[in-house]
């Protein structure tokens, strides 16, 4: 779907926030999907969702928490109803994404390269906390997780990109 | 490596922004935790950045049915990007911050080190959160656009700079200026933005990442 949902553009504060916050759902759904095409799918499709639900939203300061977790129920329907392949990490990185490139910084893109690598279940917490200031709470509720866990699967998804940044890792409490 | 700092190391790495009460505590008397606290920090600046990829690099090409929707577009934006060009919004900002720096001129020669209770009273008038390893020698909640802003000088090892949290001013790319003598780069962080300045040199990426990985609004 190329439209762009009607209603989200114009005026309103709610269609500027929709608008301002565009370009960080667009990065957040790429790091779920790991395909540029997907990832506009999945935001066209939550801009859509949020529009008709803007009535939900009663703290605008909860927007962007709230926004991420629809793309995620957004990234998971697509899947499910469009039976998608799955995309191979390896194939991605063979591809040369342009998407990951960084102009003059290897270091960065080593370092996107190695968040693209993590389990699904390191990446995604690690980019709902950072991109998206997720509370480590509202990672729990939306993943059906405890605190305690979602702390465990972001201190080891940090641990791994450690090395790839120059630091040493840490010992894990549990291994 | 004992087990509790096995276990701070993992609510460190867990969230290095919202540390429980005891983490900190023990991080205050732990060289090697704190230290693992400081690296945890400029990692997540290095990791904002990497998450926040280049969308202009994102779009696959059209096709072809899409090409005189796209044509106009195109003339659109050359329009808009002249009027962009011409009203330039963020160098604008770049000026304003420069020159409400100026006037708090004597900032820049604090020496002592400001106690946290000082700094979190400014930051909580902005209802602004930061956390920084830097030593900060200078706060003031003052008035900019019609809010109050943090106004901190934090001591660097290339020098004093000036730090500014506007969480109400967006920037959509990282921007470096040069104004009146100063060096500076305006931050994009998360629905917000940071502006730095030094004097004698640029701001070094290292402090940029460190500043941007600290700030919560």
């Amino acid at each position: 779907m190329n439209a762009r949902p009607r209603g989200t553009t114009g005026g309103s504060p709610f269609a500027r926030l929709l608008e301002m916050l565009r370009p960080d759902l667009v990065r957040f759904a790429y790091w779920l999907a790991r395909d540029r095409a997907v990832a506009e799918d999945v935001v066209q499709e939550t801009l859509i969702r949020a529009w008709k639900s803007r009535e939900e939203l009663k703290d605008q300061a909860a927007a962007r928490p709230w926004l991420f977790t629809i793309v995620r129920r957004e990234h998971a329907r697509l899947f499910e109803r469009k039976r998608l392949p799955t995309v191979d990490v390896d194939q991605v990185e063979a591809l040369g994404d342009p998407a990951l490139a960084s102009d003059g910084d290897a270091g960065l893109e080593d370092l996107r390269r190695a968040i693209m690598q993590l389990p699904d279940e390191y990446r995604e917490p690690l980019v709902m906390q950072v991109l998206g200031g997720l509370t480590t709470t509202e990672i729990g509720t939306e993943l059906g997780l405890t605190q305690a866990a979602v702390l465990t699967r972001l201190f080891r998804a940090r641990n791994r990109l450690r090395v790839i940044y120059g630091l040493a890792a840490a010992e894990d409490a549990d291994e | 490596m004992n087990n509790d700092c096995r276990h701070v190391r993992v609510a460190i790495g867990g969230d290095p922004h919202a540390l429980p009460p005891e983490v900190t505590a023990h991080i205050a008397t732990c060289a090697a935790c704190r230290q693992f606290h400081e690296e945890t920090l400029s990692l997540d600046g290095r990791l904002r950045a990497a998450l926040e990829l280049p969308l202009t690099k994102f779009r696959r090409p059209a096709p072809p049915a899409r090409r005189f929707a796209m044509a106009a577009s195109v003339a659109l934006a050359i329009l808009a990007g002249a009027g962009v060009w011409l009203f330039r919004p963020q160098p604008a900002l770049a000026e304003e911050v420069v020159e409400h720096v100026r006037h708090e001129g004597g900032s820049w020669g604090m020496q002592e080190v400001l106690p946290a209770a000082r700094i979190a009273e400014v930051l909580a008038k902005a209802g602004v959160a930061f956390d920084t390893s830097m030593p900060v020698v200078y706060a003031s909640a003052c008035p900019f656009h019609g809010r109050r802003v943090p106004h901190l000088v934090v001591q660097t090892a290339d020098g004093p700079m000036t730090v500014m949290l506007l969480a109400h001013e967006k920037v959509s790319e990282r921007q470096k200026f040069s104004e009146d003598g100063y060096q500076g780069m305006l931050l994009p962080a998360g629905e917000g933005s940071i502006a730095v300045l030094a004097r004698g040199g640029e701001v070094p990426d290292a402090v940029a990442a460190n500043l941007v990985s600290g700030v919560r609004w």
